[in-house]
């Protein structure tokens, strides 16, 4: 391989796993967004998005198949489903915990993690299940670049799935509403906006992506297990807070930087594999020292 | 009536209480420290299931010195903060012995708990050499360690004719070892570690390292660390059209490879020690295992099933459930073996024989390669 090779093997890789950590990176932020809560149960849901995604495709694959049409079903069923499984946290852990302060509400949030997870470790006794699917190994051959079927579709997915976001969030009623809550909550409420119904949806979208991250991960690794949400679920934090924490564009960003990062981290010469980590934190704490916002995020002046 | 069902439960309480103590001095406590959750729960409830045979068959033939054996099995969940509190447990439960000990990043920690508690551990499966110089004395390991395996690995794909191997691990205790050793005895036959990769534990997406591993062009990869990972790189390394020789160390022997590989695990060689499937001695033990738990025995029953039956025969010859004892007896073993072959401690505590064998994936299952 030359290095030009190697390069572009590397930027592909980069962009498959950036889009997982975008996807799960937007749940954060648009979380973060509305009710300032850094929501650490975002990578379970991740996880049970995987598992329900799975249960989804083995009840329709006699129908539609196991191969993207049949995926695309499960992973529309998993995103309905944990949707309302993330609105229903809201309402139980977190809404009553609304107006005590951050750190009470975040430890909910960890508490809501374990629950996820040691649910999904009881119901499968800890096991990894095996994500069969009927997906193929073709792919394109760009002169010695060799990009999988697969690897497209999912990017091009998360693509759509960020698309269709940024609409909603930027062009439509309730995307408006969105922002300006994540402004002002309590003048959003004076203004008549039904802050506890955008909070809601802001929960259930952001679920969605998850699920949606969680489905295609499980079919495009073929395997799936309790504690898989957990990596992911600090990496898309990472990815959250290198592109500013609260910017929907900056989450997109954030996760395809951290995902090309790691990707080209683990080529460097001389330095091993184990350093890779170590690579994309030290660009994290550098973003941070030059832009504590982060790459998109806006800084906010208070008045004193 | 109120009271009168209150001073029955009462009584039959008691009763249940006062029964419990006096059992308690007829039996002998036997901790098993195992992963039985997390992503090793398989290996561990494997060898919990062992033991519980070998518990049955003492017990059957009359217990040790008059006394039954009991198990109490404790989760490490591979994970050494988890093993540090399943450790305590088994001590502050009165255990006069305990057998196990899989993951060595999660067995290590608990060396130095039992070594105060100077409570004997036969270890059955980890294999690390750092748990050598970590022994305090009271620790016996009846697998094979590290330095065999690599021993065994190096002559293995030599005889296949590869000049360059990829090494792959995953960080922890026993991976590392494995691949430094490994990475050693390779470049002590003046052949080339063309590349030496670590991998997170968890992380789903392997492929940037797939590309390295691609780049530096080796004839095979080795991945030293356990099945749930090494069955994903195995995976992406096949989907990404890599063609080279795949081999992996005995942490990665389980069916359940083939499961996460799918087709991808085909033709990959793993080193294990002897499962019972290639155990002459272990036929009946097999078909009792098949028949009580459902499924074939896993790769370190054979050896989990020795331990307990050692320490039962430590007791016996000890003639006491006295730790120095025990451990006495433990250090002058020479025992023709029950189900793995003979087994013998060096001065360090360790099996003085190399037990490791080759198997190939071949139709979604091992099958011997070295025969």
């Amino acid at each position: 391989m030359s290095l030009l090779d190697i390069i572009s093997h590397q930027l592909v890789n980069g962009l498959v796993l950036g889009s997982f950590y975008a996807l799960v990176a937007l749940g954060y932020t648009m979380i973060f967004g509305v009710i300032k809560l850094l929501n650490f149960a975002h990578g379970d849901l991740y996880m049970v998005g995987g598992f329900l995604g799975f249960l989804s495709l083995s009840a329709v694959s006699s129908v539609v198949g196991a191969d993207w049409p049949g995926i695309f079903v499960a992973m529309f069923l998993s995103m309905i489903a944990v949707g309302f499984i993330g609105v229903v946290i809201e309402r139980v852990a977190y809404h009553p915990m609304l107006a005590a302060p951050r750190l009470s509400i975040l430890i909910t949030a960890l508490a809501v993690s374990l629950v996820l997870q040691n649910t999904v470790l009881a119901l499968t006794g800890g096991q990894y299940t095996a994500f069969q699917t009927d997906l193929g190994f073709g792919g394109l051959n760009l002169g010695s670049l060799f990009i999988s079927y697969n690897q497209m579709v999912l990017v091009a997915t998360a693509g759509v799935l960020m698309i269709a976001l940024h609409l909603f969030v930027n062009r439509t009623q309730f995307g408006r509403a969105m922002r300006a809550v994540s402004i002002d909550m309590d003048m959003s409420q004076l203004l008549g906006i039904n802050v506890s119904a955008v909070i809601a949806v802001t929960f259930f979208i952001g679920s969605a992506l998850a699920a949606a991250a969680g489905t295609m991960a499980g079919a495009y690794y073929g395997s799936i297990w309790y504690f898989m949400g957990f990596l992911i679920g600090l990496k898309a934090f990472t990815a959250a807070v290198i592109g500013g924490i609260g910017s929907i564009p900056g989450a997109m960003l954030g996760g395809l930087i951290l995902g090309l990062l790691e990707a080209f981290g683990t080529q460097i010469p001389f330095i091993g594999s184990e350093w890779k980590d170590v690579f994309s934190f030290a660009v994290l704490i550098l973003v941070l020292v030059l832009k504590p916002t982060g790459l998109l995020g806006k800084s906010e002046q208070e008045r004193m | 009536m109120m009271t009168l069902t209150k001073a029955a439960t009462t009584g039959a309480l008691l009763a249940i209480l006062s029964g419990t103590s006096v059992l308690a001095q007829d039996t002998i406590k036997i901790g098993v420290l195992v992963p039985t959750t997390g992503s090793e729960a398989t290996y561990g409830q494997d060898m919990a299931n062992a033991v519980s045979i070998a518990q049955a068959e003492i017990n059957k033939a009359g217990g040790v010195m008059g006394k039954q054996l009991t198990m109490v099995v404790a989760d490490d969940a591979c994970d050494p903060q988890q093993s540090v509190n399943a450790a305590t447990k088994l001590v502050s439960q009165g255990v006069a012995a305990v057998v196990g000990g899989y993951c060595s990043g999660a067995t290590l920690p608990t060396l130095k708990i039992f070594g105060d508690a100077k409570v004997p551990f036969v270890i059955t499966a980890a294999n690390s050499t750092k748990l050598i110089p970590a022994n305090p004395g009271n620790a016996f390991m009846i697998n094979s360690t590290g330095d065999d395996q690599a021993t065994k690995a190096v002559e293995f794909l030599g005889s296949k004719g590869i000049k360059s191997i990829a090494i792959v691990n995953e960080g922890d205790a026993y991976s590392q070892d494995l691949a430094n050793l490994t990475k050693k005895a390779w470049e002590a036959a003046g052949k080339k570690v063309a590349a030496f990769e670590t991998v997170n534990k968890g992380e789903q997406d392997y492929s940037a390292i797939v590309t390295a591993i691609k780049a530096a062009n080796p004839d095979a990869v080795f991945w030293t660390a356990y099945y749930a990972d090494g069955g994903l790189l195995i995976r992406q390394l096949r989907q990404s059209g890599y063609q080279g020789v795949i081999a992996v160390g005995d942490g990665s022997n389980s069916t359940k490879l083939f499961d996460i590989a799918g087709k991808a695990a085909e033709g990959v060689y793993a080193f294990s020690n002897p499962t019972a499937e290639f155990l002459p001695a272990a036929k009946d033990f097999s078909a009792t295992y098949k028949s009580q738990f459902g499924n074939a025995p896993g790769p370190y029953a054979p050896l989990t099933y020795d331990g307990m039956e050692l320490i039962a025969d430590a007791m016996a010859k000890a003639k006491s459930t006295d730790s120095a004892a025990l451990i006495k007896e433990l250090k002058a073993t020479d025992a023709k073996g029950w189900l793995a072959g003979p087994i013998k401690f060096t001065a360090q505590n360790t099996l003085a024989r190399s037990n490791f064998i080759v198997l190939v994936g071949k139709g979604n299952a091992w099958a011997r390669a070295d025969q």
